[in-house]
């Protein structure tokens, strides 16, 4: 007698394989979370070997906190398409991160975690895809 | 030795499916399906810049390291790991002391598993690897000397090459500074570390690498390393990715301090 076998066991395996890759051990950071952060960039540092983006960000009291946030080195963020004009103070953006585990008003975006992004209010994306790497070939 | 060698598993077997499953999910991320047909390596060359594919890791300890099974520890490396506290690995914790926290150099192999590319260059009597992270440049020297009986110390090594075929070069080195950790999860070695690498460039686009680390003051056994594929990567350039000590500070300070405080503790102002 044959029986079907369901997908997800499997589709569940693959997942959690994929994760295995996709975690950078940074330890501060929740890796395992994406949250969305609205704001409003005040600074943006472009440095070896961690660029930062710092923004102001309104709590639900409104009150505004000045958020950190750490991202990758100059010479990956250029091969995503990257500048070092690519944010200015005064950008209104929407940062999906993986925030500090300590509750910290700080923050990862990068290569290591896919999904993590900057989202202009008109919609333009920075995020952390090789644009070097050659489709064409394997 | 063949390290890439795969048992056969037999179709009947449960483990199978697993198997195959794990099979085929690390291959489709590490790389997407060839669509034209691979062009052949150029003679005894690995000019270019080259950039590592992820592996299937096998532990929280591969990541950016040699990877694979470590070896046990001598008394010697064991109270050095002890004193280590990776920011990566099984043992991370915010904080830390890492020698790269300080922009120390990483040293080799550790800049290898750093997540930028590197560049080969090869010069009539060395091969130069170029890497971006503080714009390191190795000479791999291929005019026939032997290494030295007693080297310096260095950050990179004392390194010489040659080539045992038409697609493969072979590096052999010694001479590292026990300052530097293997990778990024803390695990340490001696002065009198030897490498061997092998990079064999099976088309003109892959480089299999493998590495085997003979250290006895550190490990009771060879470290074989997980082996990796490079990829070459024509539209990529190696930039200046030097750490400085007083930026690499500043950021300390505004975010990675911030970051390693344990919850509860007064919020920053």
């Amino acid at each position: 007698m044959k029986k079907l076998v369901s997908p997800l066991p499997l589709l569940a395996l693959v997942l959690s394989a994929g994760a295995l890759f996709a975690h950078h051990g940074n330890s501060a950071y929740d890796e395992t979370a994406r949250v969305p952060i609205k704001g409003t960039v005040t600074e943006f540092v472009w440095k070896n070997p961690h660029s930062q983006i710092y923004l102001d960000v309104k709590d639900r009291s409104g009150k505004v906190v000045n958020w950190g946030i750490e991202t990758n080195s100059p010479g990956i963020l250029t091969r995503a398409g990257w500048t070092r004009r690519a944010l200015k103070a005064g950008d209104e953006v929407t940062i999906t991160l993986c925030p500090a585990k300590n509750g910290q008003p700080v923050a990862y975006i990068g290569s290591g975690d896919p999904g993590t992004k900057v989202v202009f209010a008109d919609g333009r994306e920075l995020n952390f895809v090789d644009k070097t790497v050659d489709k064409t070939g394997p | 030795m063949r390290i890439h060698s795969r048992r056969r598993l037999s179709l009947g077997s449960p483990v199978a499916p697993l198997a195959m499953i794990l099979l085929i999910s690390s291959g489709a991320i590490a790389q997407a399906p060839p669509k034209s047909p691979s062009v052949a390596a150029p003679r005894r060359d690995l000019s270019g810049v080259w950039g590592m594919q992820p592996a299937r890791e096998t532990s929280a300890d591969d990541k950016q390291s040699p990877g694979g099974a470590i070896p046990p520890l001598t008394a010697w490396a064991k109270a050095r790991y002890d004193l280590e506290k990776p920011g990566y690995g099984k043992r991370a914790a915010p904080g830390g002391n890492d020698p790269i926290l300080q922009c120390d150099p990483m040293g080799f192999p550790r800049i290898l598993y750093f997540p930028t590319p590197f560049e080969f260059a090869q010069l009539s009597n060395r091969v130069l690897q170029m890497f971006e992270r503080d714009n390191v440049v190795r000479q791999i020297w291929t005019d026939g000397r032997k290494l030295p009986d007693d080297p310096d110390p260095l950050w990179y090594g004392y390194s010489t090459g040659k080539w045992v075929d038409d697609t493969t070069f072979v590096v052999e080195s010694t001479g590292y500074d026990d300052r530097t950790w293997l990778g990024a999860a803390g695990f340490p070695h001696s002065e009198t570390m030897r490498l061997e690498e092998r990079y064999q460039r099976v088309d003109r686009d892959t480089i299999n690498f493998t590495l085997r680390i003979d250290d006895p003051e550190a490990y009771t056994k060879p470290w074989i390393a997980l082996p990796r594929v490079f990829k070459l990567r024509p539209r990529a350039e190696i930039r200046q990715g030097y750490c400085v000590f007083s930026e690499e500070n500043a950021f300390t300070k505004r975010i990675r301090e911030p970051g390693a405080l344990s919850s509860g503790a007064a919020p920053k102002k």
